[in-house]
């Protein structure tokens, strides 16, 4: 399980990183969103995962039953604090690079007025 | 526990909160945000007096919100570190309100200006107090939502380009604080700093294994220097500097800054460096992370003088020039950090290297907000801020000139100004790091250091030389300097002066905050950790 | 569109109400349930268009030529914004008030209510409740003041 989120989280990181470095506007918006994703896969990792049973997530096991005892509640809510920051972060990029371009008139983030 | 540690907070969220519910009635909104800003140095003048310097102070005090003790809730501690913060934080403040009601147009001011400069507030304050790891996070993020919205302001090609790079650079730079941070809960098991200090000086004690401690906090050091402007990651400096309003600019140099120094100093100081964590890289051997904070911060600071320096030299825009210099103030203030780590810690070099780099940080708060202040002055009454296109301004109007003198001869370092003790305390610093050390790397800091001595004097009377004397050019012949600006810029070119003659009382605060820095047991003790023993 | 618009928005509307209510024990709260009451008013605002809410459901006149920002349904989620700000402050700030920490939390059981019985009153809702609304409020200002560049 580990190295499958290793591999995730690379992946995302290599997938952000390189939309962030291109050249399209929306591209690079979404490299910022992508980016932050990595990091969220990567703190729930840090949380110690094990293979297991659907219990591990809280979130899937709600009615009922009692709360489950190994996931790490800590990371969890790290992850959703972020989530909700980069939440308001990406809408704040998309709705700047929206002004940006109308003010620059290029959707080329490299032509823009310095 | 005392209501004053998280006092300046709240009064901080409230009035932004307020100010947003006035949006309708501008008069009343701006009433409001300065009574706030009044509130806010009132409080932290308090929380300062009774709790840190007072006679019966205790030296520190901790507040646990809602409730829940240290290790589990989120803290929040108020020591001499964070005390002497939270007063350049609401000096800078309250000046910079003040210049903004007069500076800003009542059409821009009207709507969300107040809301946001005390949510920027809101969020350096946080960042001052936290004791726990993952809200200082949290706190970077409020201060830098503000700062892309106030960087983007003006809503020009040029301003919406520099906010949205800003942003993209510290989306990415929150990514990897994010990484650290996550990482190094997974290494000691806690996000709490005070616990993760007792953790990391007894590994074997919680059964942790504390090696990837140095690459973490190495991911940390880039992310605060990225905050700080420090020099590889400084490009983002003079275009988001000239893009936001002046008084946000004044902030933004002042305060905003400070807070990665200071994460570097309360990180490194109180937490990392009494990690038993051995370092055997490049040829180095030490015995805690801050062996190597030592040689790459000095090299970090050493060329964000070098290159802030030769910037503003070469800059024709008034608002470039500072914008560049104070890259390289940081990196004197960054300096004396990096000798701090590199000295003995029985001796008193680190104490007093902290101090200096503390001392001046606050005459570069003052100093640097007084000259963007003026800036914003100028450019109101000329309508420019072109070097060229400026002159004679010593003859039109010579208060405001008087106020910038004081601020660049500070900035110089002339005695008995605030600069000069700056300065001093730094070369001072970097001589005896050279002396109880002989190599190459404390003499090339002092080396940097009198480079950039030399190149701030040479920009500084370039500026003074082309824009103040000479003949007066059309756009100042035609000026009319607002009185209420300079009424501001005189009050803080007198702070400067003040803390430079009454400069006593001012270096014992350092020095207190540099103790506290430096003893992380203290800090331990002071936000009285419960249970949590052994992983 | 418009049809399944009409089934699926009150359907979007309970689960995030039931959403918000659980929040305090279980997974959900005012964030989650805050952006699914959102993502319904969105759908309407797909399926229909921006002035819906208001002649439509309201009944009201539109008035022409305003900007976006000074539009009625724009001001009303500014509104909401800002009471879920001074709800927020406020359930932190009571606790000082009785002496206890910022954003202490504290819970009644109430007995004896009618179908329920019994129900857990807890402060930590009420935070919650102004959570809900500075998402609901700030969401779709954002979406409308977009939507009507």
């Amino acid at each position: 399980m580990s190295v499958a989120l290793a591999i995730a989280v690379g992946g995302l990181f290599a997938v952000g990183t390189f939309l962030l470095l291109q050249r399209d506007l929306i591209r690079v918006v979404l490299g910022v969103a992508v980016v932050s994703q990595a990091t969220f896969v990567y703190l729930i990792a840090m949380g110690g995962i094990d293979e297991g049973a659907r219990d591990l997530v809280p979130v899937l096991d709600t009615h009922g039953g009692g709360v489950p005892e190994i996931a790490d509640p800590v990371v969890q809510a790290l992850v959703l604090t972020a989530i909700v920051i980069s939440f308001g972060t990406t809408a704040l990029a998309l709705v700047l690079s929206y002004r940006a371009y109308e003010e620059n008139e290029t959707m080329d983030v490299t032509e823009w007025a310095r | 526990m005392s209501l004053l540690v998280i006092a300046p907070l709240l009064v901080a969220v409230t009035t932004a909160v307020l100010t947003l519910a006035l949006g309708r009635r501008p008069g009343i909104q701006r009433a409001t945000s300065v009574v706030g800003v009044l509130g806010y140095v009132g409080t932290v003048s308090a929380a300062v007096w009774t709790l840190v310097l007072g006679p019966a102070a205790p030296g520190a005090a901790v507040y646990q919100v809602g409730g829940w003790p240290a290790p589990f809730g989120i803290t929040l501690v108020l020591d001499g570190l964070s005390a002497f913060m939270l007063t350049i934080a609401a000096g800078v403040g309250i000046a910079s309100i003040l210049f903004s009601i007069r500076y800003v147009t009542p059409e821009n001011q009207r709507v969300y200006y107040h809301p946001l400069f005390h949510m920027l507030l809101v969020g350096v304050t946080g960042a001052f107090l936290t004791g726990d790891l993952f809200n200082l996070f949290v706190w970077f993020e409020v201060m830098l939502i503000a700062s892309y919205v106030f960087v983007a302001f003006y809503g020009t090609d040029r301003a919406t380009a520099a906010s949205f790079r800003y942003l993209v650079m510290n989306v990415f730079g929150s990514a990897l604080m994010l990484i650290a941070v996550g990482g190094l809960y997974a290494t000691t098991g806690t996000l709490n700093m005070a616990d993760m200090a007792r953790r990391l000086a007894a590994p074997d004690a919680y059964g942790i294994d504390p090696a990837p401690v140095v690459g973490l906090s190495a991911l940390l050091l880039a992310v605060f220097a990225l905050k700080a402007g420090l020099v590889p990651f400084q490009f983002w400096v003079p275009g988001a500097y000239t893009a936001a309003p002046t008084p946000i600019t004044a902030m933004f140099a002042g305060v905003t800054k400070k807070v990665g120094m200071y994460a570097i100093v309360r990180l490194y100081f109180t937490v990392f460096a009494a990690a038993a964590v051995p370092v055997d890289l490049f040829g180095m051997t030490a015995a805690s992370p801050l062996a190597f904070l030592a040689p790459v911060l000095g090299a970090m600071g050493a060329a964000s003088i070098v290159v802030g320096g030769f910037g503003a030299v070469g800059q024709d825009r008034l608002e470039g020039v500072f914008a560049y210099s104070s890259v390289g103030q940081v990196g004197f203030i960054a300096v004396p950090v990096a000798i701090a780590a590199a000295a003995d810690p029985a001796g008193t070099l680190r104490g007093a290297a902290v101090a200096a780099a503390l001392v001046f940080a606050l005459h570069h708060a003052l100093a640097k907000g007084l000259l963007f202040l003026s800036v914003g002055a100028i450019e109101d009454a000329t309508d420019t801020d072109r070097l060229r296109e400026l002159g004679g301004l010593a003859d039109r109007s010579p208060v405001l000139s008087g106020a910038v003198f004081v601020g660049l001869l500070s900035l110089m370092g002339l005695p008995p100004l605030a600069g000069f003790f700056g300065k001093l305390l730094a070369f001072d610093a970097a001589v005896r790091g050279l002396a109880s050390d002989p190599g190459v790397a404390p003499a090339l800091a002092l080396v940097a250091l009198l480079l950039g001595a030399v190149l701030t004097i040479l920009y500084a009377t370039r500026v003074w030389i082309v824009g103040f004397w000479g003949r007066e050019t059309p756009a100042v012949e035609a000026a009319s300097v607002d009185s209420g600006q300079v009424a501001v810029l005189v009050a803080l070119a007198a702070a400067v002066v003040l803390v430079g003659v009454g400069f006593d009382p001012v270096y014992r605060f350092a020095e207190t905050a540099a103790t506290a820095a430096l003893d992380g047991e203290a800090y331990v003790e002071v936000v009285g950790l419960e249970g949590g023993d052994g992983a | 569109m418009q049809t399944t618009t009409r089934v699926t928005v009150p359907i979007v509307l309970v689960v995030a109400i039931s959403l918000f209510l659980q929040g305090h024990n279980l997974p959900g709260g005012g964030f989650i349930g805050g952006v699914l009451t959102a993502a319904a008013f969105v759908l309407i605002y797909v399926a229909y268009d921006l002035d819906y809410l208001e002649s439509g459901v309201l009944g009201r006149e539109i008035e022409p030529g305003t900007s976006v920002f000074e539009h009625r349904t724009v001001t009303a989620y500014r509104r909401t914004l800002l009471a879920g700000l001074v709800i927020v402050l406020g359930s932190g700030v009571a606790g000082i008030l009785v002496g206890d920490p910022f954003l202490t939390q504290g819970y009644v059981h109430l007995e004896g209510i009618p179908v329920y019985h019994e129900v857990e009153l807890a402060s930590a809702l009420l935070f919650d409740l102004g959570v809900y609304l500075v998402v609901v409020g700030s969401l779709l200002t954002i979406v409308s003041v977009v939507s009507g560049e």
